[in-house]
This record gives C-alpha cells, sequence and structure tokens, in this order.
C-alpha cells in the first residue's frame, strides 16, 4: 500500500489528497446527518430507560444514572401490552394480506394486459394516492353508518369496513403496492406466460402458478409495507374503528389520558413524566424497528421499484 | 373458452385478441375498479355536494338540507380556526418540500460518491419510513419538557448564533422562519427517507458515458452537476417531490386534520363543515402539487428543446 502509494505519489501528489479530504468531508457530512436522523430514537431509548430523578437532572443526557426498567412496567401496563401487541399484529397482517392480495391482482393486470383505457386508469390510480384521505373519509362514514341503519348490522366499531375498503383496493397507499407490484412483474418475462397458454393453461392459471410463484420477494415486500403503514395509520382507523379493538398506535395517542386516570386510580402515586412517554412510544415501535433489522433491504428496493415506473 | 373463440375467428384476429385482453384486463382489475368507484370515486363527488349542505345525524341516519354557500362562508370568515389552520399548513408544506427536495437530493448526491457504507447510511435513512406515524410524531414533538429546560437555562433556542443574530438584525421574520426551520430539522429530515432513495437510484441509472464525455470536454464536478446530473434527475425529483406532498399531506397531526376531525364528531350539522374544510383542504394539496408538476414539466421540455 506505502509503496503503491509512494510511486504514485509523484504525479498525483496533490490530486490524491484532494480526493482524500473530498471523501472525509462527505463521510463526515453523511455520519452527521445519520445522527440527526437517529436522534429521536436514541433520545427515545435513552428517556425509557431513565428514573423519574433522571429526567429532570440536567446533567443526564444520554446515559442514565439509575437504570430504570419502570417506566416500560408502567406504560405496558397502561396500554395493556398484551392483548393491544396481538390486535395490532394481527389487524395489521389481515388488512396487509387483502391489501396485498388486490394489489398483486391490478398490478396483474396493468402489466400483461392491454385494455381500454389502461392510462386512464393508471391515472386513478395515482389520483387515489394524490387525494388526501379526509376527502373521502366523510362519505364513507356515511355510507358505513347508512347501511348499518338499513341493515341493522354493526358496522361502525367493528373491523368490516376497513376490510371490505383494503380488500377492494382502497386501504392505505395502495398505489404504492399496485406499482411495485406492476414494475415487478413486468420484469417476469412474457414467453413463460405464452408457453404456459400454448400449453392451455388459463390466465388465472398463468397468474398463479407462473407470476405469483415467481415473485416470492415482491409479495413479502408489499405485504410488509403494507403492514407498517397500517401500523402506523390512526386517523382512518380512529374515524371507522373507533377504539373498540385497542391497537398500540391508538393507545399511544391517548396515552397521556390513559396514564393520568390511571394514576389517579392507584392514588396518584405517578406523575407524567417525558420517560413514561418514551417508554410507551418505544413499545409501540419496536416491533417495527425489529421488522427493519431483518428486511431492510427489501423495504429499500420495494421504493427503488416504484421510482421506475412513476417515471 | 375466449381461446377457442381466438381460434376459430382465424380472421379476426386481432380483434378477438383484443377482446380478450379487454375483458382479462377488466377481470383483473374489476376488485379495485370497484373499490374505486364505491370508495373514492363516489364519496370525492359526494364531498363536493355535502359541502354545500347542512348534515344533521338524526336517529335514523342523515338529515341533509341545501345549505348554499353558507359552509364556505363559515370556513372563511366565521371560523377563527380555519384560515390559520389552512396558512399554517400552506406555510409548512411549501418550504417542507422545498428543504426535504434538496437535503435529500444532496444527500442522494454525496451517497452516490462514496463505496464503503453507502448500505448503511441507506439504511439509516430509510429508517424513519418504517416508524413515522401520527401518535409518534406527536410524542416526540411533544414540548412540554422543553419548558422546564428552559426555566433551567439549558434550552437556549437560537439567541447568540452569529448568522441567525446577522439576519434577525435584517429582518426578524426570515430569522424566525429559518429558526422554525431548524426546529423542526429532525422531523424534516424523517420525510425524506423516501425521497433519498428515489434519487440515488435515479443517479445511479445516469449513464457513465455522459459524465466520461463531460470530462473529455474538461468540464469541473460542478458543470457537470448542473449541467447534466440536474437536469438528467428532474423526473425522479418530480416523483418525490409527489411522494413528499402527499406523504405530508397525509401526515395526521396538522391543525386541518384535527379540525375536521371535531367537525366530523359534531352530530349537529358538522359533517357539512367537515366536508367543506376538507373539499378546501383536498384542492390547497392539489394546487400544490399541480404547481410542483408545472415546475418540472415545464423544465423538462425545456431541457428536450436543448437536446
Amino acid at each position: 500500500m506505502k509503496g503503491k502509494t509512494g510511486t504514485v505519489k509523484k504525479k498525483h501528489d496533490f490530486k490524491w489528497w484532494r480526493n482524500m479530504i473530498v471523501k472525509a468531508a462527505i463521510y463526515f457530512v453523511l455520519i452527521c446527518v445519520g445522527f440527526v436522523y437517529l436522534e429521536p430514537i436514541f433520545e427515545i431509548i435513552a428517556k425509557t430507560f431513565m428514573s423519574a430523578e433522571d429526567i429532570i437532572d440536567p446533567s443526564v443526557t444520554w446515559v442514565p444514572k439509575n437504570f430504570s426498567l419502570n417506566n416500560l412496567k408502567v406504560a405496558s401496563q397502561v396500554m395493556k401490552l398484551g392483548t393491544t401487541l396481538r390486535n395490532t399484529i394481527l389487524w395489521s397482517a389481515g388488512l396487509a394480506l387483502a391489501q396485498t392480495m388486490v394489489s398483486a391482482l391490478t398490478g396483474y393486470a396493468l402489466s400483461r394486459y392491454e385494455f381500454k383505457f389502461k392510462n386512464f386508469w393508471l391515472v386513478m390510480i395515482i389520483l387515489a394516492f394524490i387525494i388526501p384521505t379526509p376527502v373521502t373519509m366523510i362519505p364513507r362514514l356515511m355510507m358505513f353508518v347508512s347501511v348499518q341503519e338499513a341493515a341493522s348490522v354493526q358496522l361502525i366499531g367493528t373491523a368490516i369496513p376497513q376490510v371490505t375498503m383494503a380488500i377492494l383496493g382502497q386501504g392505505i397507499f395502495s398505489t404504492i403496492l399496485i406499482l411495485i407490484f406492476y414494475t415487478a412483474f413486468n420484469m417476469i418475462p412474457r414467453v413463460l406466460d405464452e408457453a404456459a397458454s400454448i400449453d392451455g393453461a388459463s390466465s388465472m392459471k398463468i397468474f398463479w402458478f407462473i407470476v405469483v410463484r415467481m415473485s416470492a420477494t415482491t409479495i413479502l415486500v408489499v405485504f410488509l409495507f403494507s403492514f407498517v403503514w397500517n401500523w402506523n395509520e390512526t386517523y382512518i382507523t380512529g374515524t371507522l374503528l373507533r377504539n373498540n379493538i385497542e391497537l398500540l398506535p391508538t393507545k399511544l395517542n391517548m396515552f397521556n389520558n390513559e396514564f393520568s386516570s390511571m394514576a389517579s386510580a392507584q392514588g396518584g402515586a405517578f406523575r407524567l413524566n417525558k420517560a413514561y412517554k418514551m417508554a410507551a412510544t418505544l413499545i409501540s415501535i419496536s416491533p417495527l424497528l425489529l421488522l427493519y433489522v431483518f428486511v431492510q433491504k427489501q423495504f429499500i428496493q420495494g421504493i427503488e421499484n416504484t421510482g421506475i415506473t412513476g417515471e | 373458452m375466449a381461446e377457442k373463440k381466438t381460434n376459430r375467428a382465424k380472421g379476426g384476429r386481432t380483434k378477438g385478441y383484443e377482446r380478450r385482453q379487454n375483458r382479462l384486463g377488466y377481470a383483473f382489475m374489476a376488485p379495485w375498479i370497484t373499490g374505486f368507484v364505491i370508495f373514492t370515486l363516489i364519496p370525492f363527488a359526494a364531498t363536493i355536494c355535502l359541502s354545500f349542505c347542512n348534515v344533521n345525524t338524526n336517529v335514523t341516519g342523515y338529515d341533509i338540507t341545501f345549505a348554499g354557500w353558507n359552509n364556505y362562508y363559515t370556513a372563511f370568515f366565521r371560523n377563527t380556526e380555519f384560515v390559520p389552520a389552512l396558512l399554517s399548513f400552506l406555510g409548512m408544506v411549501i418550504p417542507y418540500t422545498f428543504v426535504i427536495l434538496v437535503v435529500s437530493f444532496v444527500m442522494a448526491y454525496l451517497l452516490n460518491k462514496i463505496e464503503a457504507g453507502k448500505g448503511l447510511m441507506r439504511t439509516i435513512y430509510f429508517l424513519p419510513v418504517i416508524i413515522m406515524s401520527g401518535p409518534v410524531m406527536s410524542q416526540i414533538l411533544d414540548k412540554a419538557d422543553e419548558t422546564v429546560q428552559a426555566a433551567q437555562g439549558l434550552y437556549n433556542g437560537y439567541e447568540g448564533v452569529f448568522v441567525l443574530d446577522m439576519i434577525r438584525s435584517y429582518s426578524p421574520r426570515i430569522a424566525f422562519f429559518m429558526e422554525g426551520i431548524f426546529d423542526q430539522l429532525t422531523m424534516i429530515l424523517w420525510f425524506t427517507g423516501i425521497p433519498i432513495v428515489l434519487f440515488v437510484s435515479g443517479l445511479q441509472r445516469i449513464n457513465g458515458s455522459l459524465y466520461e464525455a463531460a470530462k473529455i470536454d474538461m468540464a469541473n464536478e460542478w458543470q457537470i452537476l448542473w449541467k447534466i446530473t440536474i437536469p438528467m434527475i428532474k423526473p425522479t425529483a418530480l416523483v418525490a417531490v409527489i411522494f413528499t406532498i402527499a406523504q405530508l399531506g397525509t401526515y395526521d397531526t396538522s391543525a386541518i386534520y384535527s379540525l375536521i376531525k371535531t367537525a366530523t364528531n359534531n352530530t349537529n350539522g358538522g359533517l357539512g363543515f367537515a366536508a367543506t374544510y376538507s373539499w378546501i383542504y383536498c384542492i390547497v394539496v392539489l394546487t400544490v402539487i399541480g404547481m410542483a408538476f408545472l415546475i418540472f414539466r415545464e423544465r423538462q421540455a425545456k431541457r428536450r428543446d436543448i437536446w
């Protein structure tokens, strides 16, 4: 290494040093910004393990002096962690499954068939992404309430409205999921379809046995994106489900109130502080963080693919 | 069945093929189209109608009466919260989008210059996309504790930052605006996850021979950046902008969302107002996206002229 640089040095001395300095500066900027990204997460983790004294102690910023698991314990009690976690996982996974299926069908139609007004529907798919949710939420709510009155079945406050919407492709960020499938299916050679259809396979069979079987990774990516977004979604859930199924983000939203009501029930021994709130936040994001550790590469590739389609 | 038909009608093969494509295409699209019409198209039209109506909730359902421009009048002139909420949304979305776009482009550009640790860095920058949600954001942004720290003299704000002091003496308003951006920098950065990934893959897809040609013609880095990279990245930038605005628009802790929520829960004529609010909000969001679209498309057209 040294000898090599030595010989090169004579010719490229200035250039080599300049390159090194530029590289170092780039790394410096990237790492600094990376820290800014992670700072809130570090803060959440640090404060979670702080005792009440540490929180108000100005000399403690990152590393707690009195390490305590008490915050986590109290927060998980307030949020009823056991049932809430199970509910949230089932809820997100169910909606994600529905969204994945309908997005795959739609993506397949767009990628394989030249039907009339295809471009019009593509624009509509993108429009469905751009329109802000509140615009469609009010009539949706009224629709469900009217159906509920007419058929005298409970709809609002149950999972039915959102599951119906997800099955029919109107779940959260469906557009992105469709676009991910669209690009992925476009990369599967059409020759395979043709070969199968010569052998007498119906289009449903081609879809199931060739296209779906060949895109396991894509299906996983779409499922996970949908899972994460459904997990994080609170506006639609708050309007249609109304806390009838207890979910983690909703609980986090109401954490301040629930905490004080529980604290007063126990004789006001606890006071709400940042540490409890951060512990609650950590609880509600830790499953997602765990997920991200394992499949971060697929997540990033999924978004890359939509970018290509979008252009 | 469809195949038999195609085989039989040898003369009209293309027509049969077309029909088959049509039928199968719509068969696979059917669930989405049904959902779109029921849950997006009709509601969208209904919101426009409802914004001109008084909606009262009663025991058996809804009592809808036409109210003309009354709701709009109330939204703009009687309700003291709506216009400030709308303005604060605009004041957020325009500078945020600008800053997000610039920051994510710069980050992607820098990421593209390094080899080691590129994947790790991208992983860090993308992380917020996974965990970002309304409740988490509001917990993190909760400034209640900072008042305690301010009393202890720890949270000093931006007093004494030389550059900002200089700007403040020139124009307090600009300084205030910049302080706002610095205050929210982490949150702004959290929205750059998707744009960075888009930009990185966009940069990688630029043909390397273009750079080589430019270097042979003695162009320096700066010229290459402005004459090749930025024009080539513009389509990606448009996608990134649309992603960003849509994300900011669905970020459900903004003041408008809470106004709409309260109006929705108000059984006494609230739904009409909620419809009006959300319809105005929608127009604003679509206008902003349309503006972004025009800005990027126009320059693209210019580029074609030059080439």
